[in-house]
């Protein structure tokens, strides 16, 4: 009993640990739904600023600035994405899936370029992000529970809350979510919609580059290729079953963390790595298969 | 004087809109600037709220030159518009509408509490009624126009613009709205109202100017004027009065037995049962909303009723697709040209040929014939008279009228035993709607059966041979032609009744 | 009318002329800025990519499993669905041809043509499972898409790695399955090239795709569909068979040319094989590039495909990786997204009209 109990503390941490990127991702691209700009480009923004998280901290061994370029590599993708959207008025999707191969070639050359090698760098000497002690829990279950995660893990619960007030408390929020609802009514009263949207976007762009941290300095300190793994879809679908409400995105990403933890814990078990890997794509399907299928099937009535 | 245009020009590429146009406004009066589709006024409205620049001409605001880059200029300068199209957000509350882009706030914070305080204080100062923690999506037209004025009292306006206001109201809506104007000019507000209504107009106006075809041709105060002229003006002739010749009815060709619709919880169809004569066009009448789309779309196909019967040509086709009820002989011109009606990247030869294109000549063995379908089309636009440079154009480079005639066109010559009309004329110039009316009247000659479906009650009451009255997707009422006047079926619209 | 014309060819051509321009434009300031001679080095780019009949044929030979990918997408794209699936679809297309021409005891030309019809009905299958997810179950085309194509690369994995291994490989941790017959496989147009049957059979079916969308009743269909959706059920299309028609054809062109790239390249499946060289994304961009025109993607193929062996010939040669050709390819995905030259346009067309209205 004792055994389970901290095994399934152990399930609780790792779900945690997994969902936190997803978690900031997703609100970013809540900001973006609410603000109607379609961005599936997250997944590449993801990649850059996981590999710029790396790159400053290995040249410069310096977190904050790690950090800090990350987010800005980040705003600086989401900018592009956005004002290609919403000023030059291109193909969502397309924008989204050019910045995606992009990124994947950008971080590969550079990669090469820079660490001389194809695959994953790593060096132990690294410093990631600063954990959190929760020394003070004592060793037991909830020191399992809560042990191990990075200042930004615990952050990324903080701005979800953050991001909540903002959007339905604040007037900037108001004005967003009007925005989002009909751009025309908003600019009948001479509010500046693409500037806002272009701004908004940017800005929470920086929470991929947040989330691009924990990829690259979070739990473990190296860069792999393709790192992101499709957290970015991942993200994208969350949102889809939250309807952008940042609040409901803890929920649908711990939904997803828990798929992940899940394909983790499963590993010793007789099924393969290969079909584990599956399962939080197969369960991103299901999630919105049921939720956008029960609503549909709820309209009709 | 509190506003001014002066020898405003606007060009649209090689399309003069506005030519030297000349216009004043003073304090506390209501202005009406009246014409036809296409005369202009729209370009007027648009230039005088900032979303169009002139080519040339200046623009004064007491006195003083200014320029309206945008929206936000002209309001800067108090001048706010009431849309025809109404410009608000949904989702949100009454209250959350009126005080978008001047929010009350607590620091950053939105300040609920202030914000429902103003809307009210608003509300009784200008006595326009509202909720204001209603939903909009759950509030009627009028109010949703109600919603609109304060929304502009809101931001301070001293002038404000009536863009085509009553083209949604019933005719009661329509005399509150116009009392509201009254009151509002009583209390010093300038108020421009742009219409083609002239009964409105002379119910309201104290100056009017009349535009045809870019040019400002009169300018009259309303003492000095009749309907009878100003329509004279604006129409540049006497208009024709139609003569419709009784024409004898054949049997049933499209009926409805007890159709009903429960969508979103709520019946937006209940028990309608209606049928449509060879020989006869039959008017649907009611305000929008209050069903008639979906009259439409569960008779065209396009939904399923939860319960009753649609018949076409004595065959129960409830069950059958848009496909089948086409070919047994059905057409349909849609309430939205290029929402429904049409593909806008698409040529007009590609708009011509939808629904036959599994018909010989155009179809041989699954492969389409080009040739044929491009004569075809041409012989569409020819007939029809559609403005445009060829088969190959687009869809989407046509002006509305005539993207509306081209459905029509389609529509029409599919040559069907039943054609629906779903306001057909919606939008388009006089000469282009009297055209379609005709083509209408033709169809009836034949023999055919028209169902018309339009919130344009005199639309409804000069081609009618039968008139349904809708409100809350039920049939409250049935005249034949002449049984009954505007005002009566009005009345019957907004729920109310009358002694038979 | 000439003046029309001209707008088409350069919205046709130029904007995807002035895309590629750029992209190269900028591939040259990240060449020099990783201190390569940028006239060398897209000379070599070039002799790899086209510069003798070894290097042609090995560019047409990649370009194969593009253009159908290239393919599916105009097919889906045109008729408004804005479908992803092409890699997945390929991989279990490729998969299947591997198994089917390996394992299954017939002659070897009928093996070959089983593996074909497998591949198809594979890619079919798989690209329906998209179209039933979004039409039952309202999971839009991009989630679905993007997580089948990842789901379908690790069973592929699985399966070539404790399945179908390789029974007469000589290194134990090769992950693939095992060598087509001779006599199974497409054979090579010249004996000397690595250029196969199938590119022309892949050059067949863009006649073929070309001839459906643009002739045909299904063509129009679709396309009407694609235009708006509302008035294709308005004019009485059936939306429902029209949605699984098109996922059906699009899923056959993928599938299709997984088996391509089998049968008549790598003549077996190998892990990751289409998952790593990208050539479903590559076949999206050309068909971008060619405004989902079947003829155009041909080309945009060729093109990308030569980017692609040109940058591996850069490789080979200097130190720049072969993935500089996904950051060209990103670029000019990210231009032809916008129309640059209605931009351009536009603006001009603006600018006369105000001279022209205060003329007069």
């Amino acid at each position: 009993m004792n055994l389970s109990i901290s095994y399934l503390a152990a399930v609780f941490n790792s779900t945690l640990r997994y969902m936190t990127p997803i978690l900031l991702v997703s609100l970013c691209a809540g900001v973006c739904s609410k603000s109607r700009v379609f961005n599936i480009g997250l997944e590449g923004t993801l990649l850059t600023s996981a590999f710029f998280a790396f790159l400053v901290q290995y040249k410069f061994r310096n977190i904050y600035l790690s950090v800090g370029c990350a987010v800005l590599v980040a705003m600086c993708i989401t900018f592009i994405i956005a004002f290609f959207i919403v000023k030059l008025n291109g193909h969502s999707m397309i924008v989204g899936m050019a910045v995606n191969t992009f990124a994947m070639g950008f971080t590969t050359f550079l990669l090469q370029v820079v660490f001389k090698t194809k695959g994953v760098v790593s060096d132990p000497t690294l410093q990631g992000l600063p954990k959190v002690d929760v020394s003070f829990l004592g060793s037991g279950t909830l020191a399992t529970m809560f042990g191990n995660l990075t200042v930004l893990d615990y952050a990324a619960f903080l701005l979800a809350i953050l991001m909540y007030v903002i959007m339905y408390k604040t007037v900037v929020g108001f004005r967003i979510r009007c925005i989002g609802i009909n751009p025309d009514a908003a600019a009948s009263l001479g509010i500046r919609v693409q500037r806002w949207q272009i701004l908004a976007t940017t800005l929470s762009g920086g929470f991929i580059g947040l989330a691009g941290c924990l990829l690259s300095l979070g739990s473990v300190t190296m860069f792999i290729q393709n790192i992101s793994a499709a957290r970015g879809y991942v993200a994208l679908a969350a949102n889809n079953l939250c309807q952008g409400h940042p609040l409901g995105a803890l929920a649908s990403s711990a939904l997803f963390g828990f798929t992940t933890a899940l394909a983790q814990i499963l590993q010793n078990t007789a099924l393969r790595q290969q079909l584990l890997n599956c399962i939080p794509y197969i369960a991103t399907i299901a999630a919105m298969a049921i939720f956008n299928g029960i609503e549909a099937r709820k309209a009709k009535k | 004087m509190i506003f001014e245009l002066r020898n405003i020009t606007k060009y649209y590429g090689d399309t003069l809109a506005n030519d030297d146009i000349s216009i004043h406004l003073n304090e506390g009066e209501i202005l009406c600037v009246v014409g036809e589709n296409g005369a202009g006024k729209s370009t007027i409205m648009k230039i005088l709220y900032g979303l169009e620049q002139p080519t040339s001409g200046e623009i004064l605001v007491k006195g003083q030159p200014v320029r309206f880059r945008n929206p936000s200029d002209a309001m800067a300068h108090g001048i706010g518009m009431v849309q025809q199209h109404f410009m608000l957000f949904e989702s949100l509350t009454v209250a959350e509408n009126i005080v978008f882009k001047r929010e009350p706030r607590r620091g950053p914070l939105l300040d609920k509490k202030a914000m429902l305080a103003a809307v009210s204080e608003l509300s009784e100062r200008y006595k326009l009624k509202i909720d204001p923690s209603a939903r909009i999506e759950n509030c009627p037209v009028g109010l949703r126009q109600r919603v609109e004025i304060l929304k502009i009292l809101y931001q301070n306006a001293e002038i404000i613009v009536f863009d085509e206001p009553s083209a949604v109201l019933t005719p009661i809506e329509v005399e509150a709205l116009l009392q509201t104007m009254k009151e509002l000019a009583a209390a010093g507000k300038s108020i421009v109202l742009i219409t083609h209504k002239l009964n409105e107009v002379m119910a309201v106006a104290d100056r009017i100017y009349v535009m045809r075809s870019g040019k400002l041709v009169a300018e009259r105060k309303k003492e000095e004027t009749s309907t009878d002229e100003l329509a004279y003006l604006m129409v540049g002739h006497h208009p024709a009065t139609r003569e419709i010749p009784p024409v004898k009815t054949g049997e049933t060709l499209l009926a409805t037995e007890e159709l009903s619709l429960h969508k979103d919880g709520r019946d937006v169809l209940s028990k309608v049962s209606i049928h449509v004569d060879g020989g006869e066009v039959v008017g649907i009448a009611g305000v929008s909303g209050n069903g008639q789309s979906e009259l439409e779309s569960v008779i065209n196909g396009l939904e399923a009723p939860t319960g009753g019967k649609v018949l076409l040509c004595g065959r129960d086709v409830t069950h059958e697709s848009v496909h089948t009820r086409r070919e047994l002989g059905m057409a349909h011109i849609s309430e939205d040209r290029f929402l429904w009606g049409g593909a806008v990247s698409g040529t007009l030869s590609e708009n011509a040929i939808m629904a036959k294109e599994e018909r010989e000549p155009y179809n041989h063995k699954g492969f389409l014939r080009k040739k044929k379908i491009t004569e075809y089309a041409g012989s569409l636009i020819e007939r029809f008279s559609v403005k445009a440079s060829g088969p190959d154009s687009l869809l989407g480079e046509l002006s509305g009228g005539n993207a509306q005639k081209l459905v029509a066109a389609r529509e029409i010559m599919m040559e069907t035993p039943v054609l629906i009309c779903c306001e057909p004329t919606r939008g388009i110039d006089i000469g282009a709607s009297d055209f379609i009316h005709n083509e209408i009247l033709n169809k009836r000659e034949k023999g055919d059966a028209v169902l018309l479906i339009s919130s344009e009650l005199s639309e409804i009451t000069t081609l009618s041979d039968r008139i349904y009255v809708m409100f809350e997707g039920k049939i409250v009422g049935e005249f034949n032609r002449g049984a009954v006047d505007e005002k009566a079926l009005g009345l019957l619209m907004l729920g109310g009744k009358i002694d038979a | 009318m000439r003046k029309k014309k001209l707008q088409s060819f350069l919205t046709t051509l130029g904007q995807p002329m002035v895309s590629v321009t750029i992209a190269l434009l900028l591939g040259a300031v990240i060449i020099g800025l990783s201190g390569e001679n940028v006239f060398k080095a897209y000379g070599v780019m070039l002799k790899g990519a086209f510069g003798d009949g070894y290097y042609l044929s090995s560019t047409l030979s990649r370009a194969t499993p593009i253009i159908m990918g290239g393919l599916a997408v105009c097919i889906a794209w045109r008729s408004g669905y804005e479908a992803m699936g092409g890699e997945g679809q390929m991989i279990f297309g490729a998969l299947s041809a591997a198994i089917i021409a390996y394992y299954v005891p017939v002659a070897p030309f009928l093996r070959t043509v089983l593996a074909m019809l497998g591949a198809c009905l594979a890619g079919a299958v798989y690209s329906v499972l998209s179209g039933w997810l979004y039409e039952k179950w309202r999971v839009t085309f991009i989630i679905s898409t993007l997580m089948l194509n990842y789901i379908a690369n690790y069973v592929a994995s699985y399966l070539t790695i404790y399945k179908l291994k390789d029974p007469e490989a000589l290194d134990i941790n090769a992950s693939q399955t095992g060598k087509i017959m001779e006599a199974a496989r497409l054979p090579r147009i010249f004996k000397a090239y690595s250029l196969h049957w199938g590119f022309l059979i892949a050059v067949l079916c863009v006649v073929l795709v070309y001839i459906l969308m643009n002739k045909t009743e299904f063509g129009y269909k679709s396309r009407m569909n694609g235009f708006n959706s509302r008035f294709a059920l308005y004019g009485g299309i059936n939306a429902r068979k029209m949605l699984y028609m098109v996922m059906i054809l699009s899923g056959v062109c993928a599938g299709f040319g997984g088996s391509l790239e089998v049968l008549g390249s790598k003549y077996r499946y190998i892990d990751q094989m289409i998952f790593n060289t990208g050539y479903a994304w590559s076949g999206m961009v050309a068909a971008l590039l060619a405004n989902f025109n079947p003829i155009g993607t041909l080309v945009a193929s060729i093109l990308l495909s030569g980017l692609a062996t040109g940058g591996a010939a850069l490789q080979r040669s200097t130190s720049i990786p072969v993935e500089t050709v996904n950051m060209i390819e990103g670029v000019i995905t990210i231009l032809m997204s916008v129309k640059l030259l209605n931009l351009i346009s536009v603006r001009y067309r603006h600018t006369r009209k105000k001279e022209g209205g205060e003329k007069q």
